[in-house]
């Protein structure tokens, strides 16, 4: 459960971003985060992953409080896909990206060649998996954003638009992986534009606009 | 100030900036901090942003006085542990001396953030240095801001991954650190692609003679204030050699 007690943020001195929200994420459901350009939908939700840590106020994330925690501890909690997925890609081949972690941490060869195959096949990133991530298409770099972060067994995901820039038939690939990371029992925070797409996924809207966050929307 | 022709200004950072390496004597130090306080001053900069950069290096000014006073021979002893010296005030005189070294020049750096890039480049180029080169430091200001916000991007996300960034093992520091340069490296990469094809496409060096809608042109008061900062610059010399 993400819940955020009374935080307002600015990075700034001069301009608060956001004031004074309440506001509480259920484990398992699906929550939409609507609203313009600049409004602070990015800065929410960076402030619930615990990347950013509010002004003033708390966040907990499962109770524990975000300012306790560092950054490597909640992402086994918290996963985040990043507006830009090339900012979270590390490796040079597709494979080494979905391993590299594992490695660092001295798992076990055979069990890491398991999961990694398992990823690659949910993921439908077979066919590139020696292929240099950077050189992919969008579609395919989100993917491996995903099945990476995923690797980390997050009970909570936190996608930041993640269907701009995606075909209809990428958007589709996207919409059956959410309903299986769904099935899973993994929470969802999504922020999007995207009519069709919240339609189909939502739970719950959550509109950011001037610093206020309002329910439904 | 701001109307003062880009040239000018900078003459007046590299005399002022020479003037701190070139110069030992603390007095005429401080004398130079004055003058650069009082440019930059002059020119809109405000003194309270200038100290608070000068916060930041608060802590290497701290080390340098102890290593100094630890490592250097000679100097009076002003704080002794068990005849040991800590502090001794030759080691606080040569502290005091290069934090005022940063200070002069980090200051009058700052009287270059009064004109805008475009203004800078048309003054590095009116100085006959080629367009390209000119145009490679005004793409490196413009691409700072972008590259600081991927770096933290970046950063973040790997340790999200579950990676204690502060405490990885010796081995794996090599090999952990690569992992980091590898979106950096590529992200610069493929801007510099994208970056040449554009130019490219707006035919970049298309002709050997470039022509500017905007031309600098020196003023009287660009000439007075070259030939002040020029004039103060022998000044100081003198005085330093003199005194030494
Ligand atoms: N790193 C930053 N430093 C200063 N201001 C920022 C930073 N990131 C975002 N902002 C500002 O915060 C506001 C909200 O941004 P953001 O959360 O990215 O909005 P959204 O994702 O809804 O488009 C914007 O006005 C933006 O200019
Ligand atoms: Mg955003």
């Amino acid at each position: 459960m993400i819940v955020l007690e009374n935080v307002s943020f600015q990075y700034t001195k001069d301009r608060w971003i956001l004031k004074q929200v309440d506001l509480e994420i259920e484990n398992g459901s699906c929550t939409f985060i609507v609203g313009p350009n600049g409004g602070g939908k990015t800065t929410l939700s960076k402030l619930m992953a615990g990347i950013l840590k509010p002004t003033s106020g708390d966040v907990y994330l499962d109770q524990q409080n975000t300012k306790d925690l560092e950054l490597y501890q909640v992402g086994t909690k918290v996963g985040y896909l990043f507006q830009e997925p090339e900012r979270q890609i590390f490796a040079a081949t597709v494979k080494d990206e979905l391993a590299f972690v594992m490695d660092l941490k001295e798992m076990a060869q055979e069990e890491i060649r398991k999961r990694v195959e398992a990823a690659l096949e949910q993921f439908q990133l077979q066919e590139v998996a020696n292929s240099f991530p950077f050189q992919l298409s969008r579609g395919e770099k989100q993917r491996l954003a995903l099945a990476a972060i995923l690797m980390n067994e997050p009970s909570f995901l936190i996608l930041d638009e993640p269907t701009t820039g995606l075909d209809r038939e990428r958007k589709k690939i996207l919409s059956q992986l959410i309903e299986q990371l769904k099935e899973q029992g993994i929470g969802m925070v999504i922020i999007s534009h995207d009519e069709k797409f919240i339609q189909t996924h939502a739970d719950r809207v959550v509109k950011v606009a001037g610093g206020e966050v309002k329910d439904g929307g | 100030m701001s109307y003062l022709d880009p040239r000018t200004k900078l003459v007046m950072v590299l005399t002022v900036s020479s003037l701190a390496v070139l110069i030992t004597n603390l007095y005429l130090l401080i004398l130079v901090q004055i003058i650069a306080v009082a440019t930059v001053t002059a020119a809109g900069g405000s003194i309270l942003d200038m100290l608070k950069k000068l916060k930041k290096f608060l802590l290497i000014f701290v080390v340098i006085v102890f290593v100094q006073s630890i490592f250097t021979k000679g100097g009076q002893p002003l704080w002794q542990v068990m005849n040991f010296t800590i502090i001794s005030d030759l080691g606080l005189f040569r502290g005091l001396q290069m934090i005022l070294r940063f200070f002069i020049i980090i200051s009058s750096a700052s009287i270059m953030t009064t004109s805008t890039p475009r203004e800078i480049i048309q003054g590095l180029v009116q100085c006959k240095i080629p367009y390209e080169m000119a145009f490679m430091v005004t793409i490196a200001i413009r691409f700072l801001p972008i590259l600081r916000d991927e770096a933290n991007d970046i950063l973040t996300a790997i340790q999200l991954r579950g990676i204690n960034l502060r405490q990885i093992p010796l081995l794996k520091r090599l090999k952990t650190y690569s992992y980091l340069l590898m979106p950096m490296i590529t992200s610069v990469l493929l801007k510099a692609q994208e970056l040449s094809i554009a130019m490219e496409l707006r035919a970049f060096r298309a002709y050997p003679q470039r022509t500017s809608l905007r031309v600098l042109k020196m003023q009287r008061l660009d000439y007075l204030v070259m030939a002040v900062c020029i004039l103060v610059f022998l000044i100081i010399m003198v005085l330093a050699l003199k005194i030494k």
